[in-house]
């Protein structure tokens, strides 16, 4: 599609700005000529309307959660409702300055404060931070109170335990954190191997990151044994919340002995993806380690009715970012959380489990899955078998685009010999079993294309709005903004119809 | 239950068709002694009207922010957002979908990430963006570790005038690297620069510098530019108020190597603190050490022009703890309201409100040091937030304000504890602040 650039002309507005623009004030008499920029930066010139057109259309080039069905594994895309953003964009929430005195702000104080409480319950934590933006950076705020934890005690460790099917982002947040990383390989069943896990865990190493559900969807069995393997050797356990969507009301992380443990707001408490964020991975922790949280957090003065930002103290690993929190995204999680409430919460990882292995045993006919056994909230199969044909399980990915829906998530996680060829199905509880059937549908119809008509997939998609892409093209060519484009244009020569679509 | 259409009886067929008898059949490797005995103890569904009813009442905790002006900024501005921006934000298309991961189905948000890059990079004339890092804080935090990652040192220079969050920030991420981090004071409301020129060696990785910096001055950048590459270190431009770009000159004509900008005035909402959207900007020679997401411009099989995420082989999903971060999930939808909010403004208009904050800003000075209840703190230039000391007491001051529906100045002695700093307000004025709101609160401070 057009550029907005590629849409400018000269002279054309799309602002609007207030009648009096102070023009007894000389800019020369404010600022140092050195400072000022001798050219007006050049951005684009289009009209409301142009602007309005231009990303109404770029809209219509994505495909979102309220299109269809969304099945990336690891990724709990669950519907994300109305009401909520209604909520989050309250004018006295929205317009709150993060330094307003604390008087003006009882009601977002509140509202953390509250949610704090509601999110320990449901995790049997004792406290959270409401700081991190994001899953991984509650990864490394997490990472970095342990750390403080160690540190504080006067034993100095250097490794951290991290599963090969865990996230890519939990190793480089331990590598963030200043830990040396060692893999533990997960076995036949395709969890922990508890034996290597024994054999690994020792006193240089402060703990284990783990997804629970794992990201192949399937409980570690072991975690009892788990739980008494690390703290037998003082370190401490870490939940990764990416999976938390299969636990709600069935298990929590601090009752199976978890010290740390961050959730994704965006992923099991329903809040927007946004095309990669904002999110928030706010980080609940035990008592002991309550002292090393980030600063500040929110707390209640019961003797003045108020609610405070209070100074973690001096143990705290300090600040993480900014301010102190994506408030927006948690205003709307816990409107979710009411709107739930307990039997909704059970009733959410209990579908989410049901459509999962619904899934799974419809197609394992037709997709052998990674491992032969019940799931949690997502199922892992393998499109392995059709490489024979020449069908790859990217391919597959690309041919359920023309049936109208979004891929699951594909090569991941990928470690041989279990997982190869990965293809993770989460479902999540917002999905009919008419939209299941309708998916199940697709993919045997796939599975039998992939042997009458191998290419209709390796040359999928057909129906999207652009097909697959050159990713090697774009490395080597590297054009990362319009203005590298104009540098090339003779080399590209685009026809009309190239970038008018 | 409304968001789960699952129901009870499809439910009891699936699980038949699955082949076990009832639902604890799924779930019999998460150990029993483990398992919730009761339901969970937190309170009972809630309709939507209910719900409603609920969050309206909390809100109303909070003063009315809307019908308040602000002279409050520090690093979150409020400025005007016309309603396209919000509008068009929330197509859901847009709103929820995943991270583009698959080209063929997100060119909307991959194009629009492409035409922000370009933004930024026109209004900084860097030749790089990383279009979304978490905020200002986190984006210099990751600039600081980029310098460490290029130049092999582990000794960095901060600003004492960068945003007392950044700072902290700062050390929260380097503290497991050891690095040496040294302040670098100010003198008169600015860097002091000979200061700089002592404290500089070739251990230095780099220096990292706000501007317009905490107090609102503006800094002699190019000046500081050459010290700092002089003994080879990095300089890292930190832009806490983004709109001030639209006048003042680009950090990429002054030799910065890294900026790191908070894009919040870019029509994101103050949302008490978040979130907001922050870009780094570099040279194409450091490419393979930038942090996070980037996208880039290539064709697809029929020969059209389209955009993918690119320069992949450093994120965290595939290089795993040999990434140059580990961000995944970042401020997209923030990216989003930028594009439009910049794409509305264009060239004229980010100018007009830049140069309308600035002059705004030193027609309240000028009104405040009228009524002689205020004096300069420094003498340097500013540009649309300055320090002002007071002759009466600044906690009844801002009480005044206050009462009379202002966002109060932030009192600097929370985070600068010196002497002459005492009694010292950080006031910001923007667009949204008109000549008569200026004129009455110059008229309230008088009295």
């Amino acid at each position: 599609m057009k550029l907005i650039f590629e849409k400018s002309i000269k002279g054309r507005d799309g602002y609007s700005l207030p009648q009096d623009l102070f023009d007894d004030i000389k800019v020369e008499k404010c600022l140092p000529e050195y400072a000022i920029s001798k050219d007006k930066k050049l951005l684009s010139e289009v009209s409301e309307v142009d602007v309005v057109r231009h990303f109404t259309k770029l809209s219509k080039l994505n495909y979102g959660l309220d299109d269809g069905f969304y099945p990336l594994g690891s990724c709990t895309m669950k519907y994300n409702p109305k009401i909520n953003e209604k909520l989050a964009s309250l004018s006295n929430f929205v317009y709150a300055h993060p330094f307003a005195p604390e008087e003006t702000v009882q009601g977002c104080l509140e509202i953390a404060y509250n949610l704090n409480k509601l999110l320990c319950e449901i995790t049997g934590m004792d406290e959270y931070t409401m700081a991190p933006a994001a899953g991984a950076h509650g990864e490394l705020t997490g990472i970095l109170i342990m750390r403080k934890y160690f540190v504080d005690h006067g034993d100095i460790r250097h490794k951290m335990l991290i599963p090969d099917s865990a996230h890519g982002t939990n190793p480089a947040s331990a590598a963030m954190g200043g830990f040396q990383v060692v893999e533990v390989k997960s076995n036949e069943k395709g969890t922990v191997d508890l034996k290597e896990l024994a054999e690994l865990m020792d006193e240089d190493t402060v703990g284990l990151m783990l997804t629970n559900p794992n990201t192949v969807g399937l409980y570690d069995e072991g975690i009892e044994e788990i739980e008494k393997i690390v703290h037998d050797k003082g370190g401490l356990l870490y939940y990764d919340g990416a999976n938390l969507n299969a636990s709600l009301g069935i298990i929590r992380p601090g009752d199976a002995g978890f010290d740390v443990v961050h959730l994704n707001l965006h992923k099991t408490f329903s809040t927007p993806h946004g095309g990669g964020g904002p999110g928030a991975g706010v980080i609940g922790v035990k008592k002991d380690l309550i002292p090393y949280l980030p600063t500040p957090n929110v707390a209640f003065n019961s003797d003045q009715k108020k609610y405070y930002l209070l100074d973690a103290g001096e143990k705290s690993i300090g600040m993480v970012r900014a301010f102190w929190a994506n408030f927006s995204v948690l205003v709307k999680t816990y409107a979710w959380i009411l709107s739930m409430g307990p039997n909704g919460l059970y009733n959410a990882s209990k579908t989410s489990i049901i459509n999962a292995n619904y899934v799974l045993a419809k197609l394992k006919k037709y997709y052998k899955p990674a491992y032969d056994r019940y799931c949690g909230h997502e199922c892992t199969v393998t499109g392995k078998e059709y490489k024979k044909y020449g069908v790859k399980t990217l391919d597959i990915a690309k041919r359920i685009m023309d049936y109208g829906m979004h891929p699951p998530t594909i090569y991941f996680p990928h470690f041989e010999p279990y997982a190869e060829e990965t293809i993770m199905v989460e479902p999540s509880e917002s999905e009919s079993k008419e939209t299941l059937d309708k998916f199940i549908d697709i993919m045997i119809k796939i599975s039998d294309e992939a042997k009458t008509n191998p290419e209709l997939l390796t040359t999928a998609p057909h129906i999207t709005p652009i097909r697959r892409t050159n990713d090697a093209l774009a490395v080597k060519r590297a054009i990362l903004t319009y203005d590298d484009e104009l540098k090339l244009k003779d080399e590209l020569k685009y026809q009309e119809k190239d970038i008018d679509f | 239950m409304r968001y789960i259409p699952t129901t009870e009886e499809q439910k009891k067929n699936m699980l038949k068709e699955i082949g076990v008898p009832s639902f604890e059949a799924l779930i019999e490797s998460v150990p029993q002694n483990l398992r919730l005995k009761d339901k969970l103890n937190i309170p009972k569904a809630m309709s939507e009207s209910e719900l409603e009813d609920k969050i309206f009442h909390i809100a109303k905790k909070n003063v009315d922010f809307y019908s308040m002006k602000p002279l409050l900024g520090a690093g979150s501005y409020r400025h005007f957002i016309p309603e396209a921006v919000k509008f068009l934000l929330q197509r859901e298309e847009f709103w929820t979908c995943y991270t583009p991961y698959q080209p063929e189905l997100s060119q909307g948000t991959l194009q629009s990430i492409f035409e922000y890059q370009s933004y930024i990079s026109r209004l900084t004339k860097m030749e790089v963006i990383i279009p979304s890092i978490y905020d200002g804080a986190s984006a210099t935090a990751e600039a600081a570790l980029m310098s460490l990652r290029l130049t092999q040192k582990n000794k960095i220079i901060v600003s004492n005038l960068l945003h007392p969050h950044y700072r902290e920030t700062i050390k929260t991420y380097l503290t497991p690297h050891e690095t040496e981090i040294i302040d670098l004071p100010y003198k008169n409301g600015l860097v002091d620069i000979e200061k700089l020129k002592t404290l500089l060696d070739e251990d230095v990785a780099s220096v990292i510098i706000q501007n317009p910096n905490f107090f609102g001055g503006i800094e002699n950048m190019a000046e500081i530019s050459g010290i700092v590459h002089s003994k080879s270190a990095l300089l890292i431009n930190v832009i806490a108020e983004s709109m001030s770009l639209g006048i003042l000159k680009a950090p990429g004509e002054i030799g910065v190597d890294i900026v790191a900008g908070n894009a919040q005035s870019f029509g994101m909402d103050l949302n008490y603190g978040g979130p907001y959207n922050a870009y780094l900007g570099t040279r194409k020679q450091y490419i393979r050490q930038i942090p996070g997401r980037i996208v880039g411009e290539t064709v697809d099989v029929d020969g059209k022009r389209v955009f993918v995420m690119t320069l992949r082989a450093r994120e965290q999903d595939i290089r795993r703890e040999k990434a140059t971060s580990n961000i995944c999930t970042n401020h997209n939808l923030n990216v989003l309201a930028a594009n439009i909010f910049l794409s509305l403004m264009g060239t004229e208009g980010l100018y007009q409100i830049s140069l309308l904050n600035t002059k705004s800003a030193h027609y309240l000075e000028n009104l405040l040091l009228q009524t002689g209840k205020f004096e300069r703190v420094f003498d340097c230039p500013f540009y649309n937030e300055f320090l002002l000391k007071s002759k009466d007491d600044i906690s009844s001051i801002n009480k005044k304000l206050l009462g009379n529906n202002f966002v109060p100045p932030l009192k600097i002695c929370e985070f600068y504890q010196e002497k002459n700093l005492n009694n010292v307000l950080l006031f910001a004025v923007t667009e949204v602040l008109s000549r008569d709101n200026l004129n009455l609160v110059a008229k309230i401070l008088s009295e």
